[in-house]
């Protein structure tokens, strides 16, 4: 046989039809604005402080400006030093509220020129470069090289320890989550139900019939599962990489340390997850003996996704709770809920590496089980099959 | 097609066993088919037709029973050679009918560019080539039924299974579709076909196998199983009826005005009936009724 591979046959016949669908469209147009949209909605409504302005009259005043970039770089604060060459022009800046102050340096004293007042940061900052620059001074004129001199003044580094810190914004993690949780969920269930429809589709119209003298079972549900995976996968993709660039684009966002590991974790949970409960997906559909059945027999399935969709709401009210640790490993449940946890908090790589084993490991056992109940239901006519007749008779 | 294909059975059923349930859907079902031949299984809803074909299909593993191509046991890939048209039809309703095919005709290992060519050549001889870019679920039932035909077609089988191939089609199609089968078979193609259109399977199979509760009743060609038939004498005498009735071998069978229907035991000579038909009064009509398959069939059920 000279022929391509069955089961990409399978896939690709899968893949063309669902890519012609205009709704695989409309939902990953809605899902791209969602995660845009909250990973640039932050930046929006905060924006960063403007720079000050510190105006530097003068040669003596100008030579401070790279102390005074370093002091603002240590303290945290954004400036922006214009150089000015005289009195009338530092009052005509002060006036245009282009700058805040206007600093003169003159042997043994310097003069902070302003509007109305100086904030506290401002005047601690040009009060440490000025010291900073007398002390240089008095330094070089007992006699130090530079060299000693820069031992002298070299800064101690502070750290910083506190008794209650402060939690990171907690908000923009748990949209994060919230959107994590949602995209996962969503998708995991609308490409499954996808599969499940697909598969009673086949049966229902009997093409199983003619498909099956032709095909094997296992490479039919492979093809089957592999290309609705693949245009879901693609949709994800397309979501994440719109996050991506969106977080790179916008510079201070609120969640962009997450957003790079999160972001492709919800495409690698989406993989895990879909394998998972497509197969399982797929016996389902073919119990049916109507396609009206298909919401009956995938509920007990889908049940369990929605419940972990659920619990994310509470791992958000607690994200560092014993039990959420543990439900994140349960295969049916870390598709949604190990990515929460990962937008939530600190998750360890061997936990996430953990997860997402035992995750491979039951959707290959699932798959297994699925593909026996598959080949047996596919092509028996008659009425629905339960879950338990399904097992039981695929056995014998 | 080559010669080769012809005249030797190619496909051949034996003890064909399978239950569903405690009821026996086919009971020691055997039969053989050859290349260039068109051999009808006959009976009626549940004798067993369907089963048969599955069985033949691998769609259905029997209980018990041996399926043999070509003298060894059927396997995956000579069921690529084999063209299957399901009792219901089994298409993608959404898809376009050229694709269609041809990805059927790829799933039986053409290439892409074979497959299409395929396709698009069999649209034509099946009258379908300006509905080759509609969904399938557009055309009208018998156009559906000729793309199904073409599904099992289109990758030039060696053997085709046709469960009721002509079910709900007009005279008309039937007619057209009957044509491409007799061409196909002739071209050494062997054909396992069911109806239970009896006037249909008389005229177009080359061998008949009736089933009934499972088990072959009958199997052979159509002269072969008129041979298994009573002697039926059409016997018109201008004479009030009861003139036969004293004869021994002989059962009147129905009177429908133009003539009394005779059936003769074994050992009866003809002769003596119309010895007693001229006693009796002038005969206007004397003479062998030549038996269609819907008598044989009654025949064979009723025993």
């Amino acid at each position: 046989m000279s022929g391509t591979p069955t089961v990409w046959l399978v896939a690709r016949r899968e893949i063309d039809e669902r890519l012609r669908s205009r709704l695989i469209r409309v939902m990953t147009a809605i899902t791209v604005v969602l995660v845009v949209a909250v990973i640039v909605a932050p930046s929006l409504f905060h924006k960063p402080a403007k720079p000050e302005g510190i105006g530097l009259v003068g040669p003596s005043a100008q030579a401070l400006g790279p102390a005074l970039q370093r002091a603002a770089g240590a303290a945290g604060v954004r400036v922006r030093l214009v150089g000015l060459d005289g009195a009338p022009a530092a009052r005509a800046r002060l006036r245009q509220k282009t700058i805040v102050v206007a600093l003169t340096v003159s042997a043994g004293r310097a003069t902070a020129l302003v509007r109305t007042d100086l904030d506290g940061t401002s005047r601690a900052l040009l009060q440490a470069v000025v010291g900073e620059a007398h002390l240089r001074a008095a330094l070089a004129a007992s006699g130090l090289t530079p060299a000693q001199t820069a031992r002298v003044l070299a800064p101690t580094p502070l750290a910083v320890v506190a008794l209650n810190p402060a939690p990171p914004d907690q908000t923009a993690h748990s949209l994060a989550a919230v959107i994590a949780g949602l995209l996962l969920y969503m998708s995991i269930a609308m490409y499954g139900q996808a599969v499940a429809q697909g598969v009673a589709q086949e049966k229902t119209s009997r093409t199983a019939e003619v498909l099956l003298a032709i095909v094997r079972p296992s490479r039919l549900l492979a093809g089957k599962v592999l290309g609705i995976g693949f245009v879901g996968f693609v949709q994800i993709g397309v979501t994440v990489g719109a996050g991506l660039v969106a977080n790179a684009l916008v510079k201070r966002a609120e969640i962009p340390s997450t957003a790079w590991v999160l972001l492709p974790m919800v495409l690698l949970w989406f993989l895990l997850g879909f394998a998972l409960y497509a197969f399982a997906c797929a016996a389902a559909g073919a119990l049916v003996a109507r396609q009206e059945e298909i919401g009956f027999v995938t509920m007990p399935i889908l049940m369990v996704l929605v419940a972990s969709f659920l619990l994310m709401y509470v791992a958000i009210a607690t994200p560092n709770a014993w039990w959420l640790t543990v439900v994140s490993f349960v295969p049916p449940m870390a598709p949604v809920l190990m990515p929460v946890r990962i937008a939530l908090t600190h998750v360890p790589l061997w936990q996430i590496a953990l997860s997402a084993a035992l995750t491979a490991g039951a959707a290959a056992l699932v798959a297994l089980t699925a593909a026996r109940i598959y080949s047996f239901a596919l092509v028996r006519g008659g009425a629905k099959l339960s879950w338990g007749e399904a097992l039981r008779l695929s056995r014998s | 097609m080559s010669a080769d294909r012809a005249a030797a059975p190619v496909l051949r059923v034996a003890r064909l066993r399978h239950n569903f349930g405690d009821r026996p859907a086919v009971d020691g079902v055997e039969f053989t088919v050859a290349g260039g031949e068109i051999v009808g299984l006959v009976g009626r809803n549940g004798a067993g037709k369907t089963t048969t074909m599955r069985a033949v299909m691998g769609i259905l593993q029997p209980q018990e029973g041996e399926i043999t191509w070509r003298g060894h046991p059927v396997g995956f890939d000579d069921r690529l050679r084999f063209g299957y048209m399901p009792e219901e039809r089994g298409l993608y309703p959404q898809m376009k009918v050229l694709p269609q095919l041809a990805y059927f005709a790829r799933l039986c290992g053409l290439d892409r560019a074979t497959a299409e060519r395929r396709a698009g050549e069999l649209l034509g001889r099946l009258d379908l080539a300006a509905r080759a870019q509609d969904q399938t679920i557009a055309l009208s039932h018998g156009n559906q039924q000729r793309v199904q035909l073409a599904v099992a077609m289109v990758h030039d089988p060696d053997l085709f299974v046709l469960d009721e191939p002509f079910a709900g089609l007009d005279p008309s199609v039937v007619d057209e579709l009957s044509t491409i089968l007799r061409t196909e078979a002739d071209g050494g193609h062997a054909i396992l076909f069911s109806s239970h259109q009896l006037d249909l399977v008389e005229r177009l199979c080359d061998r008949i196998v009736v089933l009934e509760h499972g088990r072959v009743l009958a199997a052979g060609t159509l002269d072969e199983l008129r041979a298994r038939l009573p002697r039926r004498l059409r016997v018109k005498v201008d004479a009030p009826p009861g003139w036969e009735r004293s004869l021994a071998g002989v059962h009147a069978e129905d009177d429908d005005g133009e003539g009394v229907l005779l059936d003769l035991d074994a050992g009866t000579d003809a002769q003596d009936v119309l010895a007693a038909a001229r006693a009796a009064g002038p005969v206007e009509q004397f003479g062998y009724e030549r038996g269609h398959l819907v008598d044989v069939y009654r025949e064979l059920v009723r025993r």
